[in-house]
């Protein structure tokens, strides 16, 4: 059979529609959603055990999307769960032994300790952004080992400074709960998704994804990831980028430790332990390469909603939460065995 | 019909640790002229021209483009300076589109706020880029594609496309016709000599000689990092230039040799 002929047939077709990974992955989603639903006699839409998980786990999202642009541009970076540890340990520590807050501040009255939460969780993240990119670009120690390090450090120093206790703080706990919207029953309707913090996640999410495939900051990582000397051949520079990359993503882990803040009203040393695989997972399964100059920032959201599914689903069907590991396992099998599909595909 | 010097080096140098790849190589191109690099692997052609596209800032001796020295620490100052390099090394990013690899380093923005902000103007980029090439001579089935899915030999045209659309002065092109079929070796020796009538200086690295003997007007002879000769490319045939490569002769014969026994 001709190229040609393989690719007007409808099998080709077919084939070509599944193999995208982005409708692949909503059907993944939907047919998620249903089995369990039905495992659950149909009560897993309504009861809001997705929102718990969603509101548990969703500094997840933030370093997802950040681990998208490392993981296009072709490094990894492997500190992000220690970065959320360590950068709403700082923010505690800095509202409660520094400028002497406690938990008794609540409601409106803590949002301005909770601004200066979130710029000092940012301003932490970016910090250990910047030594990674300093590690990578300055060191040339290659970006696994130079995030191994940072996540060994960052989850070090969280301890340290917490002495190993979450620092309790001012919070308003509106921020992280459903918006209630009149006349919605919220037993019917999960309104657990729409908290204020869950909105400013996807807001986040989708700017970046805008940056990454419509500006030339998108751009640039793609062809960094696809050929970093056909990159600085053509006048990019590329250290520069690369530490963007990296700053962008600290920055975000540490948008993740300010909401772990909000979610345990202070600062917990061990709020992001093991974040880091899960980033990576999202980003897998949502299509990205680790070779690199692959990726979709729909893709990464998508493969965090699945995770996130999985594991609520799992949980109301009764499974013990030991086989979510061995999902999640085979979700990124599946997920690296369609890449390999669509690459002899695209080569035939 | 050559012009005046448009780019030369004097006397430079590179290391690589205690290894001279480059030693105190001095050349001058002018403007609509073609200039042959020829050597043996390891004779020190990939090198020079990564000093002379800015790639690797050289360890010693001078640069002048246009009569002005210049220095070049990073390879977007050659390119602003008008210097297109196409490298051996894909100089293309498999997974961008054709436009995408053409506008590398150069893209156009949308009109506005949101072209301020950094987003790109694809469908102009997509249109200009199909256009570029057409002029060169080089037709791509879309300009929108991904480089991964061309072609060899069209991955190598749109590769040569860009650097002779967007050169001002100099083209390096560094084995344009290596893994290319006859028809489309033929079809890069054409786009040589369009931009040579453009009036571009080029510089043509070659192991294929007899693609060096039908383009080039003068050919410049390196070996293990020295230039061994540097002549008209009439005074070269096929077997003085082997010669002079491998280093069994030194001088060129005052005519062209004709000693094919036959």
């Amino acid at each position: 059979m001709t190229d040609s002929k393989q690719g007007t047939s409808l099998g080709g077709r077919i084939r070509a529609t599944i193999t995208e990974q982005t409708s692949l992955l909503i059907l993944v989603m939907v047919a998620l959603v249903i089995v369990f639903n039905v495992f659950s006699d149909g009560t897993f839409l309504s009861t809001g055990v997705f929102s718990t998980i969603l509101t548990d786990w969703g500094a997840l999202i933030l370093l997802a999307v950040g681990q998208t642009l490392v993981v296009i541009s072709g490094g990894i970076d492997l500190s992000v769960g220690s970065t959320v540890s360590l950068s709403t340990v700082v923010a505690g520590y800095v509202l409660v032994k520094v400028m002497h807050l406690d938990s008794s501040l609540k409601g409106s009255d803590a949002w301005g300790a909770l601004l200066i939460a979130a710029l000092v969780a940012i301003g932490t993240g970016l910090l250990v952004g910047a030594v990674n990119a300093l590690l990578i670009n300055f060191f040339k120690i290659v970006p696994f080992i130079a995030t191994l390090s940072t996540f060994g450090a960052a989850a070090g120093a969280a301890i340290i400074i917490s002495g190993g206790m979450p620092l309790q703080g001012p919070n308003d706990f509106a921020l992280i709960n459903p918006i209630r919207i009149p006349g919605i029953d919220p037993m019917a309707f999960d309104t657990g998704l729409l908290s204020p913090m869950v909105i400013l996640m996807a807001l986040v999410t989708a700017i970046v994804g805008l940056y990454l495939h419509k500006a030339r900051f998108g751009l640039y990582t793609f062809a960094i990831g696809s050929n970093s000397f056909a990159a600085r051949a053509a006048g990019i520079n590329v250290p520069l980028h690369t530490a963007k990359i990296y700053l962008i993503s600290g920055g975000l882990a540490g948008l993740g430790g300010f909401y772990a803040y909000v979610r345990l009203a202070g600062g917990s040393p061990s709020s992001g332990a093991g974040m880091e695989l899960y980033a990576i997972a999202a980003t897998v399964i949502g299509g990205a390469s680790l070779m690199g100059g692959i990726g979709k920032m729909w893709g990464t959201a998508l493969g965090t909603l699945i995770l996130f599914t999985v594991q609520s689903g799992l949980l109301m069907a009764g499974v013990a939460p030991d086989w979510k590991q061995i999902v999640v396992a085979l979700l990124i099998a599946a997920a690296v065995a369609v890449q390999t599909l669509q690459k002899k595909n695209g080569m035939r | 019909m050559t012009g005046k010097i448009i780019y030369e080096v004097k006397n430079v140098s590179k290391r690589y640790g205690s290894v001279v790849a480059v030693d105190g190589v001095s050349l001058k191109l002018h403007a609509g002229e073609v200039v042959g690099l020829v050597g043996d692997n390891g004779a020190g052609k990939s090198t020079l021209v990564k000093v002379l596209s800015g790639a690797h800032d050289a360890d010693g001796g001078q640069i002048f483009l246009d009569g002005k020295e210049v220095r070049w620490t990073a390879p977007r100052q050659a390119l602003d300076a008008g210097i297109e390099t196409l490298y051996q090394e894909s100089g293309l990013a498999p997974h961008l589109t054709v436009s995408q690899n053409v506008f590398l380093g150069r893209e156009k923005f949308v009109k506005g706020i949101f072209g301020w902000l950094g987003f790109l103007a694809r469908k102009d980029m997509d249109e200009e880029a199909h256009r570029d090439l057409e002029e060169v001579g080089i037709a791509v089935p879309s300009s929108s594609r991904a480089v991964s899915q061309l072609s060899g030999g069209q991955r190598q045209a749109v590769a040569i496309g860009r650097a002779v659309s967007w050169a001002k002065k100099v083209i390096i092109l560094d084995e344009p016709t290596n893994h290319l079929g006859a028809r489309q070796a033929g079809e890069v020796l054409q786009i040589v000599k369009a931009a040579k009538a453009k009036g571009l200086g080029v510089i043509f690295i070659s192991h294929t000689l007899p693609h060096v003997l039908e383009v080039t007007d003068r050919i410049v002879v390196l070996r293990l990092g020295k230039i061994v000769q540097d002549a008209p490319t009439s005074l070269f045939d096929g077997d003085s230039l082997v010669s002079m490569i491998t280093g069994t002769i030194t001088e060129l014969p005052t005519k062209p040799t004709t000693s094919k026994s036959k």
